[in-house]
């Protein structure tokens, strides 16, 4: 393949580009996240003044009027949006209703072990595939079709089930692994195999099709002819081929990766956004799902752009366009 | 010998992959707890055990669910509380009022004016002095105007009694009440109403939250939200209540109090030697719980796990067609099915067993009865049926739609829900039921005056002090909205106030026993369950105990390991 040089300005204008449609996706969850605060039923000074009392029902009109005025409930809806954005420009996501702090502080204390699972689940869903495509695609025995058929079955089946499954199996009867693994190597193991199985069926199945397709170019016929072992020519040729197809997968994989991680973590009962978020839907603490949603959305607009520059070092004929 | 045979035990249970283990260590600890028991007979095992035998170790508690706040109203933050600070006083589990900060107190003739007399010597863990003051601080703020300071518990109980606590003396602290209220006492001894320090609390409600500041056996160290709260000995600890196991600091290093909502995990936690004990086990857990751990068990007092019925507005403002959906349904077997024994039936609807005025047998009467639900509903002019078998009046179907949410109600506890939901089809009732997710159910879906028939809530408390708070009715425009049934009734609340102000035990009791008596025959409130607190506790942990005499918080100060850590 001949490198293709890009003018400068060409790319200048493509990361242009990716940022003010990273900016655009940010802005569009960050009206969403806002509209859904406002539009959810249920008075939020009511939800605060509950959480905080165990108790329900009505709240009387003083206390009311109080939590109102200390979060500018009470203020017109145009004028809290403003402040909102205005907030986040600043790096400010507001204050949790029921931890009565940053929402910043707390994201940031919960976020880098969320991070270590979906990219520790990214890596491994990538090795899972990659490893059953190159020694199934392309042969027909039994290994072929019960690997082919594994891949279905994990690309099917609902992480939370199977994260239940290797816990109770591997902790509690077989005590291999530790049911409170906490934020320790040995802790992560589960969680991202659990995390991991999924998408390995997903990544296997493109690039293994990719992968088939791929085999059948003259270039491989050629490699192989020049006595380069089978093995060789799949690893070195065939791959780097069929991988674009996952590669493209992997920018929605992030997104699908930080989601489950959410689930996998409340089951293994693994520090991150998980635990944070669901106790904040369940309290709705709209702030912390607000935030939560927004660094989400930034991390997916970073992703995206990482993916895009990944396609033109795996495949330099792509352009910056 | 009795100290030898325990730490072989805790040398076995390191070993988590033998799969001897269990039984070894249940033949040894049969045999490590007879001999204990007979040197305990002897007199000697206190002389065996002394304090430094006692010392160290982390006790590392599985908890499910994290409050918003290390303090507060929710029963959730009381737990935490106890393990931090200090009350004014404690209730013992038989019932009486015994010293913990204060030493002693009188109260006046007109039994308006009580001076307690405080513990000396006392600090607070940021070296504040508790003294008369401080306490008054205290007080004065759950009852006062600043939401940060409010005490969504006490003040309930004490707005409508209470004058002011004033510091007459640096350790003698007066409480003025405008009318008499005898069960003062018992809100001062549950956990929502610790002592904080007031130099902390000048902090504001955020710092608070996440480290509170208190006197008791344990200082708040950290909490790592979504995970623990790491609490650690205070080595100053000397204020003690007299019913503890012993005084001073306490036995072990500190408690990891970790949050581990998903019950196999918590369970599995403890099966797996990760937890030294574990809160709330799963239904499913249950017997095999009580055959390899110690399990501590307290059917909290107060109001129990209730069907509350609306009686504002029809159907159930007719106290025919409250009794006929009594007896529509086997609610015995329908909790009994559904909770595998882990959680009892209550027939009793307004007052929970472990309270000292509850009359058992209360509510029998209302046994599963078609037949006399249908008399009672055909008399209450329920005469017409639609295509469905439901019954009409007027046209209008009799619909009951219960409100319940998970917040209140355990996962098991929809399945007698819905057995309920059948059987009572069979009388003609259209019962549809409104699960409600925790977050909708606090900010008040299905809860408004037209959402619900049923709603399904619990309130703690020792006793039936509880009554002022879901019986007093609306007064001067002002709602009570404790009071899930709407029901008002002067007479009983003149019952109640009655026995708030009776200073003779055996008068105060038939008094609330009366209001008691009243609520059940007016099927208000209908018996469904309890609410429990229970404790499954790794034969290595020695000492643990629930303070019954308040609301079963799990007192981790005098546990110690069998083995030291």
């Amino acid at each position: 393949m001949m490198p293709v040089n890009i003018p400068a300005h060409n790319r200048l204008g493509w990361l242009a580009g990716r940022l003010v449609s990273g900016a655009s996706v940010m802005w569009l969850a960050a009206t969403f996240t806002f509209l859904v605060q406002c539009l959810l039923p249920g008075d939020r000074a009511q939800i605060i003044i509950n959480m905080t009392s165990g108790n329900v029902g009505e709240a009387p009109p003083g206390e009311l009027a109080a939590v109102n005025a200390k979060y500018g409930f009470d203020q017109p809806l145009v004028l809290q949006y403003v402040k909102y954005i205005w907030g986040i420009l600043h790096g400010d996501l507001g204050q949790s209703y029921q931890q009565h702090r940053p929402v910043v502080d707390i994201i940031a204390e919960q976020i880098g072990p969320t991070i270590i699972l979906a990219l520790a689940a990214l890596i491994a869903a990538w090795v899972i595939a990659v490893m059953t495509t190159v020694l199934i695609a392309g042969r027909d025995n039994m290994w072929s079709t019960l690997l082919s058929g594994m891949q279905v079955f994990l690309a099917t089946v609902p992480p939370y089930w199977l994260a239940t499954i290797l816990l109770v199996v591997f902790t509690v009867q077989l005590r291999i692994f530790p049911v409170i693994g906490g934020n320790s190597p040995v802790g992560l193991v589960l969680p991202t195999i659990a995390l991991a199985l999924e998408l390995s069926g997903f990544l296997g199945q493109i690039v293994r099709s990719e992968f088939t397709r791929v085999l059948e170019q003259p270039f491989v016929m050629s490699s192989r002819a020049r006595g380069m072992g089978e093995l060789g020519v799949r690893f070195r040729h065939v791959l780097r081929h069929a991988a674009l197809p996952g590669i493209t997968l992997s920018g929605w994989a992030i997104g699908k990766l930080l989601s489950g991680a959410i689930l996998i973590e409340a089951v293994f009962a693994r520090q991150g956004l998980g635990g944070v978020l669901v106790a904040a839907t369940s309290s709705r603490d709209v702030p912390v799902v607000s935030g939560a949603i927004l660094i989400s959305a930034g991390l997916f607009a970073i992703t995206s752009m990482v993916v895009d520059l990944t396609y033109r070092i795996v495949d330099p004929r792509i352009k910056m366009t | 010998m009795s100290v030898i045979a325990r730490t072989s035990i805790g040398r076995l249970a390191i070993q988590p992959n033998n799969r001897k283990w269990h039984k070894a260590t249940a033949i040894l600890f049969a045999v490590s707890s007879l001999s204990q028991i007979a040197i305990m007979t002897s007199g000697c095992a206190q002389d065996a055990l002394d304090g430094s035998l006692k010392r160290g170790g982390v006790i590392r508690y599985g908890h499910f669910q994290e409050p918003p706040c290390l303090f507060g109203g929710w029963v959730q933050q009381w737990y935490l509380q106890r393990q931090y600070s200090d009350n004014l006083v404690a209730r013992s589990e038989d019932g009486k009022i015994v010293p913990w900060l204060a030493t002693s107190w009188t109260v006046s003739g007109d039994k308006k004016v009580y001076t307690f007399e405080i513990k000396p010597d006392v600090k607070f863990t940021d070296g504040t002095p508790l003294d008369a003051r401080a306490v008054a601080e205290n007080i004065n703020g759950w009852l006062g105007n600043d939401p940060d300071r409010r005490n969504p518990t006490a003040a309930p109980y004490l707005e409508d009694s209470f004058e002011s606590a004033t510091a007459v003396a640096p350790l003698t602290l007066r409480i003025t009440l405008k009318t008499p209220f005898q069960p003062l006492l018992n809100v001062l001894a549950q956990s929502s109403q610790g002592i904080l320090s007031p130099t902390a609390l000048k902090r504001g409600l955020a710092v608070n939250c996440n480290s509170p500041v208190g006197s008791g056996p344990f200082i708040v160290e950290k909490w790592n939200h979504g995970r623990n709260v790491v609490l650690r000995r205070n080595p100053n600890y000397n204020s003690a209540p007299v019913n503890a196991k012993h005084q001073g600091p306490a036995y072990v290093d500190g408690i990891d109090w970790r949050f581990l909502s998903d019950q196999t995990i918590r369970y599995g936690s403890l099966l797996t030697g990760e937890s030294d004990v574990v809160y709330d086990i799963p239904a499913v857990a249950w017997n095999d719980a009580n055959s390899r751990f110690t399990v501590l068990r307290h059917i909290t007092g107060g109001t129990p796990l209730r069907l509350a019925l609306y009686t504002a507005r029809p159907p159930f403002d007719d106290v025919l067609v409250r009794l006929a959906f009594a007896h529509s349904a086997d609610r015995r077997a329908a909790v009994e099915l559904s909770f595998l024994g882990a959680l009892p039936f209550e027939a009793n609807g307004a007052l929970s067993q472990s309270s000292p005025e509850y009359i058992s047998g209360l509510g029998r009467s209302y046994a599963y009865d078609v037949g006399k639900a249908n008399q009672l509903l055909d008399q209450a002019g329920w005469t017409e049926h639609n295509n469905a078998g439901i019954r009409l009046k007027n046209g209008k179907p009799l619909v009951v739609r219960i409100s319940y949410s998970s917040a209140f109600l355990k996962p098991d506890g929809e399945q007698a829900l819905q057995v309920i939901q059948q059987q009572a089809k069979a009388a003609g009732f259209d019962v549809r039921l409104q699960p409600t997710n925790q977050a909708d159910f606090f900010a008040g879906k299905n809860l408004g005056p037209n959402d619900y028939e049923v709603v399904l809530l619990y309130w703690v408390a020792p006793g039936a002090e509880i009554f002022r708070i879901s019986w007093k009715p609306d007064q001067n425009g002002e709602r009570n909205r404790f009071n899930p049934s709407r029901y008002q009734d002067e007479a009983l609340w003149d019952v109640i106030r009655k026995a708030e102000q009776e200073f003779n035990d055996g008068g105060r009791t038939s008094l609330y026993q009366q209001a008691e008596r009243e609520i059940v025959e007016k099927a208000a409130v209908v018996g469904f369950t309890v609410l429990d607190v229970n404790l499954a506790i790794s034969p290595k942990l020695k000492d643990v105990w629930l303070d019954r005499g308040s609301v079963g918080e799990p007192v981790f100060y005098d546990a110690h390991f069998a083995d030291k850590k």
